[in-house]
């Protein structure tokens, strides 16, 4: 697997926003009780900016700084005590939705606002499907708790409504902001005393 | 910003000492051989251990407890649920439907141990070890991937790259808000749907700055020759010393005491 530098470097800055993303609450007040984190939206971006094969990296890349003990997750959590966490299983799909996303996007040249609406919804889905069956099967196999998964989803809710409202204000910045990163990754010159055989004589 | 320090403790101790690759194949091992334990003498034999190597970290135990806070209404959920749901034996108490029996008791007190040894042995790793030397180590043990052509070394780059910009682009969103606060915008207060708005020009140049910085490391590093993992030498060498051979050692001594003890 050969990926360009820029993509490593743009794949670590994501992998740093995701860690602004989760805690932007420590600069912002909760809504009604729902503290504001904004991992969807940059998880989202990710999928929808980088595509799905360096989306989906940045977003490992996230995972590992977390598990590896830097308090990047939600909360300023951290360290591999996370995976016992019922709530791992949305920080593992993060993953997943950029992947899906940027599949979607993929698809054409120039994506229309509809294309990135399609995939922000896709990603919103694969995020919430997947954080709540492992909440569902952490809840049972670990504790034999006794929950059922329509109960997981009902406890959802509030948050699902405030990352529905701002997957449509993903959908809204995410062409302009994949326009600036689009230019950024065409830019790149061939590397100063790179491979001579990869360099082309006219 | 309790970000940029991340869950480090820095001290002066053996634990902190250690090479890091051989602190992550002992918390391999150790979260494995807890398993092993079923009875009174294997599980404080692993309380002893692990109380043994928080005592030899110098780490104070604020920040143990502190590591424990995410998981504890696990701890307090598994023992209430193991220690009432669990029927055998003569009850010790009775109250309604709710029966705590001795051996539902017992139960309980082995399973939080279980999780709490788990969770001790994890955070100590994380709380003695840099996140920059766990990468490191990591790099160096998964290296023989790279034959079956995973990027490791891309993902260890990646790791520290994430980790430089991490308190860089805080510093960022915190001017960014208080230049756009300037201009009249509302960040705490509002409807949902209105807040949803307002963070659109906060992100946009939070993202287009952290892409300019992107693109200018990259220049930086293409210009000075970065071609990935050909030839790359090393400024942090990690080097294996004995006491990371004793560490192993007294893993495999307890792994061995654990088998013979269990019932």
């Amino acid at each position: 697997m050969k990926i360009k530098t820029v993509d490593l470097v743009l794949a670590a800055v994501y992998a740093a926003l995701m860690a602004i993303g989760a805690n932007i609450a420590a600069f912002l007040p909760p809504v009604q009780g729902v503290p504001l984190t904004f991992q969807t939206l940059v998880a989202i971006l990710a999928g929808a900016t980088l595509g799905s094969r360096i989306g989906a990296l940045s977003m490992i890349v996230y995972t590992l700084i977390g598990l590896a003990g830097v308090p990047v997750f939600a909360g300023f959590s951290g360290g591999p005590g996370t995976i016992m966490s019922q709530t791992f299983g949305f920080i593992l799909s993060f993953i997943l939705t950029a992947y899906a996303v940027g599949k979607i996007v993929e698809r054409r040249e120039h994506p229309n606002l509809s294309a990135f609406l399609l995939a922000g919804v896709v990603g919103l889905a694969a995020n919430y499907i997947t954080g709540t069956l492992y909440m569902y099967f952490s809840l049972k196999l670990w504790i034999n708790a006794p929950m059922t998964y329509g109960a997981i989803w009902v406890a959802m809710i509030p948050f699902l409504v405030k990352d529905i409202i701002l997957t449509f204000a993903t959908v809204l910045i995410a062409p302009q902001i994949k326009g600036r990163l689009d230019a950024v990754r065409r830019k790149q010159p061939m590397p100063v005393g790179g491979n001579p055989s990869s360099r082309s004589n006219p | 910003m309790e970000l940029i320090i991340g869950q480090y403790v820095p001290r002066s101790s053996v634990i902190h000492r250690l090479d890091p690759r051989a602190k992550l194949i002992g918390v391999f091992l150790y979260v494995i051989i807890v398993f092993l334990a079923n009875n009174w003498p294997t599980y404080a034999l692993l309380a002893v251990f692990t109380a043994s190597g928080v005592a030899l970290s110098n780490v104070p135990l604020r920040y143990i407890v502190r590591g424990l806070k995410p998981v504890l209404f696990l701890i307090v959920f598994t023992f209430v649920l193991n220690a009432l749901f669990t029927h055998q034996g003569p009850a010790l108490f009775k109250f309604g439907w709710l029966e705590l029996t001795s051996a539902g008791f017992i139960q309980a007190v082995f399973i939080s141990i279980r999780l709490l040894v788990l969770i001790v042995a994890t955070t100590l790793l994380t709380l003695t070890t840099t996140p920059i030397d766990i990468t490191d180590g990591l790099e160096q043990l998964l290296s023989p991937l790279k034959k079956l052509r995973f990027p490791v070394h891309e993902f260890a780059l990646m790791m520290a790259i994430a980790l430089r910009f991490i308190p860089t682009l805080v510093e960022e969103t915190e001017k960014i808000m208080k230049a756009q606060t300037a201009r009249g915008a509302e960040f705490s207060s509002g409807s949902l749907v209105k807040r949803a708005k307002a963070i659109v020009p906060l992100l946009v140049p939070l993202f287009v700055g952290a892409f300019k910085r992107a693109e200018e490391l990259a220049m930086a590093m293409e210009a000075r020759g970065y071609r990935g993992d050909v030839g790359r030498t090393k400024w942090r060498l990690l080097q294996w010393q004995t006491r990371d051979t004793v560490l192993l050692a007294s893993i495999a001594l307890l792994t061995a005491a654990l088998v013979f003890l269990r019932g």
